[in-house]
């Protein structure tokens, strides 16, 4: 493989040559907006260019990269997370001219390339790199309120430890991988000769804790809520969109949509259940809006592990219109936050903040009622139509043991839910002080084209269900009937 | 034109409207929205009555069809049929909805635009939920009007609002998953049958299903609708939700809410697994007897007003579960004639203790007393809404009690004799409500009490009307609202994808 033939999605080139001319620029002069305004005219331009690629994908399957309609589809997905995710983080650079420097966005620019660089990975070494630059990335940010805020330090130092022993784990699976198969080929291993047969398993199994880390699957789930509560907004919301939604792609890419090894149905079924219940149950008893909503991360991802363990000709549409329900609706409820979030006033990361808001701004609560509805599958949001798809598959599938968990745990998650929605709509005790609130066009225009996605999205999801799912790699391969 | 999608849409149209109008300043008059609820009912009804004495053009027992593609991968289309049942539940939702514009909602005063919009989407959902005859429509319609009623139950109830909303959300929409389950569980099972994916209730009729199978997805049905109806281990949410609710929201929910659990269980349980119904019939029918003497014993043991009616309302219903499980056509009529019976009558009983709380701001029976005298008008009414609730003969709920109670008998003496014990607590309980509020001697120091309008008591005594006639001649609506069979499809030419 040589220079000139590498295959590249261009997106990835793009989105590299725009961090490297916002560096440039920062040697040049600083400024703040300069880098926001850069690092939107980038990502833009990466959904303009989505779908062309450089160089030629060589016929051996070597490549380091790949693209096909699944990566195309969780690129997309991860670029409009960022872009929105910029959006909010505008506020921040707006008013805090002390602490909030242009690496903020830069540091942004750099997760969603380390994110896009392993939704299109087809190779374990550069699956490894994004995972790298996203996590590294990640800690800076996560640092960043730490002079005003003092577990930001702390959660950056969290996430440094766990992130580094879950990416060794997963470096060793890899190890032991290649050590099998000879090959960085980035699909599970298969023993062949005298290799003894425990040694795929092992690093199979490795590979999978090292994503379940990334991913806060429950046994390792520690760390989520403590990160997301310490970082800014803004940046809790890149945890629990874009990192998220990078990682699940890589897990389906990894382990395809065919038949899996034999061990795998019962270790995952082990950890969705543990999943949901877990989130739902830590979820229940929060007063911090952030953590609880890190909490009720954890419990979608073990709602979409669901789908993934379920093969079936309605799988691949659950897969794709949950990714996109989850990130619409927690995208929405995050900008929901950063539009309540008033300078010097209450910035709406406790949940008793929220009381009596559908009295003093009525359409922040009915946009926050909108989102968390659809997080909870209640129509006409469009959680209601991704739920509803995964159930089918897991009824298709038949798993019936999942499905009784997926139940109580929404049970669980609808009271969590409508607390707040509760809470909005306890009349405030004391008439709430008319702040100043200075406009933020970009947040109502933010959170209106959100809600937008959410109700067309529920009231006409079938355009959004589409076979986008990677083919199922190795030979004995079940064929996806599903027709677009 | 169609007119079933547009009785669906309308209320929600003019519900948004009623929105914009409640949102707009002055020089705009504040009751502008409710003028635009009204017109919105009104057309409705100029709908629905188009639809009930038009010509039909085709002979089937269905009497109005729709179907549209939605997401033909999942074999999804918006599919609306109307038969006699739906349309005279439909016919019900409206006459009581007039009564809730005419006698409540006017009361709302904070943001009554919003008040207007959620009370007539609760309208679109329900009506939804009556003409769905896809799997899917109907199950999210079911779903949606489980918000708009939690508002309206959380921000305009009464002191322990939020913890009934909550409640009574979380039942619904828990049961609301088993059904949920239930409905893929049969659509995946004709899926393996005949590789077609279809939530088309008339397809899926023909299903041949082993015996436990439907017995299971049976009773995941049962339960979302138990939990409606209510049945009795499940009832629980029902006395606080309707207790804490505003007047129109405790008559949506008792009048026209309840009815959708009864219009389930007739549609989807009994037609859809008519086998598995049979087996399934004395559990339930034991579960409605339970329900008849469990309600009414409660209902004697209250002193809050609301809290009585919705007791009694758990009472009524049993009789509802035993007609339609008694396994004839005489128990589904006696069912169906009590559904329209219960809602009339228990709907103007809320809005009498709707009115009662506005005059005395207080519920318990301990401290309203004698009130014949101050208001003659309101009195009267509740006496005669009161009495139709025991059943008396010549009004709407003895036939719908009589019928129920003649087929069980051919089914069992005993449940029949245990039901119809029922009926003593029944008397007990209304004539002890009347007793206490309106004849006791007056307690002193009552305020001045304004008694009912006149144009108040000509709503109340349409529905009088009604009751009445369903008790004096109840004929043609026994054969008007029978439910047609699903093996009957609506229109010849499906539109499955």
């Amino acid at each position: 493989m040589t220079g000139h033939d590498v295959f590249l999605p261009m997106p990835l080139m793009v989105v590299s040559s725009g961090i490297m001319v916002m560096l440039a620029a920062t040697t040049w002069r600083r400024s703040v907006e300069r880098s926001f305004v850069g690092s939107m005219v980038t990502l833009v331009l990466a959904l303009a260019v989505m779908g062309y690629h450089t160089g030629r994908m060589p016929d051996t399957g070597s490549s380091l990269f790949i693209q096909d309609w699944w990566a195309g589809y969780t690129a997309i997905l991860t670029i409009f997370s960022s872009l929105c995710i910029l959006l909010m983080a505008w506020r921040d650079a707006g008013h805090d001219r002390t602490t909030l420097v242009d690496e903020y966005p830069l540091l942004f620019m750099l997760g969603t390339l380390g994110a896009l660089a392993m939704v299109f990975s087809a190779n374990y070494m550069s699956f490894f790199l994004g995972l790298e630059i996203l996590g590294i990335s990640l800690m800076g940010l996560a640092a960043f309120r730490h002079r005003s805020f003092m577990q930001g330090c702390e959660a950056a130092m969290k996430y440094l430890i766990l992130s580094g022993v879950s990416s060794a784990i997963l470096l060793f699976g890899i190890g032991l991988a290649y050590g099998i198969t000879g090959s960085l080929r980035f699909i599970p291993p298969i023993a062949a000769g005298d290799m003894p047969a425990a040694l795929p398993v092992a690093a199979t199994v490795m590979i999978l804790v090292g994503m379940f880390f990334k991913l806060s699957a429950v046994p390792f789930h520690m760390w989520l809520p403590d990160v997301m509560e310490g970082a800014p907004v803004p940046v809790a919301a890149f945890l629990a969109v874009v990192s998220k939604i990078a990682i699940f792609a890589s897990l389906v890419r990894y382990f395809g949509t065919g038949n899996q090894p034999p061990f795998f149905d019962d270790i995952l079924s082990v950890v969705i259940t543990l999943t949901i219940l877990g989130g739902n149950l830590l979820a229940l008893r929060q007063t911090s809006l952030i953590r609880l909503l890190a909490c009720s991360s954890i419990a979608h991802v073990g709602y979409l592990l669901i789908a993934f363990l379920c093969p079936g000709r309605l799988q691949s549409g659950a897969i794709t219109i949950y990714l996109l329900a989850y990130t619409a609706s927690t995208l929405g409820v995050f900008a929901t936050i950063t539009a309540f979030a008033i300078h010097e006033g209450p910035d709406g990361t406790a949940i008793m903040q929220w009381k009596g808001l559908f009295f003093s701004r009525p359409f922040l609560a009915s946009a926050m009622s909108l989102m968390l509805l659809s997080l909870a599958g209640i129509p006409p949001g469009i959680g209601f139509f991704a739920k509803f798809e995964i159930v089918a598959t897991g009824v298709e599938y038949p798993r019936g043991l999942l499905l009784c968990v997926l139940m109580i745990g929404s049970i669980i998650g609808l009271y969590y839910y409508l607390n707040i929605i509760r809470m909005m709509m306890t009349a405030p005790s004391l008439p709430s002080p008319r702040q100043n609130r200075h406009a933020r066009p970009e947040l109502t225009v933010l959170v209106i084209v959100l809600s937008m996605i959410v109700v067309i999205g529920g009231l006409l999801p079938a355009r959004a269900i589409h076979s986008l799912l990677p083919a199922p790699a190795g030979p004995p391969a079940v064929q996806d009937r599903m027709v677009p | 034109m169609n007119p079933l999608p547009a009785l669906v849409l309308l209320p929600l149209m003019g519900g948004v409207l009623a929105w914009v109008a409640g949102r707009m300043r002055a020089p705009i008059n504040p009751s502008t929205s409710w003028w635009v609820v009204l017109a919105t009912l009104s057309v409705e009804t100029l709908i629905l009555g188009m639809v009930t004495f038009a010509h039909r053009a085709h002979a089937g027992p269905w009497l109005e069809h729709f179907s549209m593609p939605w997401i033909p991968a999942m074999g999804i289309a918006v599919r609306l049929d109307m038969d006699g049942l739906s349309l005279s539940l439909i016919w019900l939702s409206l006459i009581l909805c007039f009564l809730c514009v005419f006698l409540a909602t006017r009361q709302v005063t904070a943001h009554a635009g919003a008040f207007h919009f959620l009370f007539l989407a609760t309208l679109a959902g329900i009506i939804g939920t009556f003409l769905a005859t896809d799997l899917f429509v109907f199950f999210f319609f079911w779903e949606l009007m489980l918000v708009p009623m939690f508002v309206l139950i959380a921000a305009w109830g009464h002191e322990d609002r939020q913890r009934a909303a909550m409640k009574f959300f979380m039942f619904t929409q828990g049961s609301g998953l088993l059904m949920l389950l239930s409905i893929l569980g049969l659509v995946m099972a004709h899926d393996r049958l005949t590789g077609v994916l279809t939530f088309d209730i008339f397809t899926l009729a023909q299903t041949p299903l082993s015996p436990a199978l439907s017995m299971l997805l049976m009773l995941g049905f049962f339960t979302a609708f138990a939990v409606k109806l209510p049945v009795v281990p499940v009832h629980v949410w029902l006395p606080d939700a309707h207790t804490q609710a505003p007047t129109a929201a405790s008559v949506l929910l008792a009048g026209i809410l309840l009815k959708t659990g009864g219009y389930g269980m007739i549609r989807f349980n009994v037609m859809l697994f008519p086998d598995a119904a049979s087996r399934f019939a004395p559990i339930a029918m034991g579960l409605g007897v339970a329900g008849i003497l469990y309600g009414a014993w409660l209902s004697c043991a209250q002193d809050d007003v609301k809290r009585l009616i919705a007791y009694s309302s758990i009472s009524h219903m049993g009789f509802v579960l035993l007609g339609i499980f008694s396994g004839s056509a005489m128990g589904m009529q006696g069912a169906i004639m009590q559904m329209l019976a219960h809602g009339l009558g228990t709907a103007a009983l809320f809005v009498i203790a709707g009115a009662i709380q506005d005059r005395l701001h207080t519920r318990d029976m301990n401290r309203i007393g004698g009130l014949w005298a101050a208001m003659p008008r309101l009195s009267g009414m509740g006496l005669f809404f009161a009495v139709a609730s025991l059943g008396m003969p010549g009004l709407g709920n003895f036939t719908g009690e009589f019928l129920v109670l003649l087929a069980t008998w051919h089914v069992s003496p005993a449940t029949a004799t245990l039901a119809a014990i029922g009926l003593v607590p029944a008397a007990i309980y209304a004539l002890r409500m009347v007793n206490r509020i309106f004849l006791a001697a007056p307690r002193a120091g009552l305020p001045s009490l304004e008694d009912f309008p006149v144009r108040h008591m000509a709503v109340l005594g349409c529905i009088m009307t009604f009751l009445i006639v369903l008790g004096l001649y109840p004929q043609p609506f026994r054969t008007f609202s029978v439910p047609s069979p699903l093996s009957v499809t609506a229109s010849q030419e499906d539109h499955t994808p």
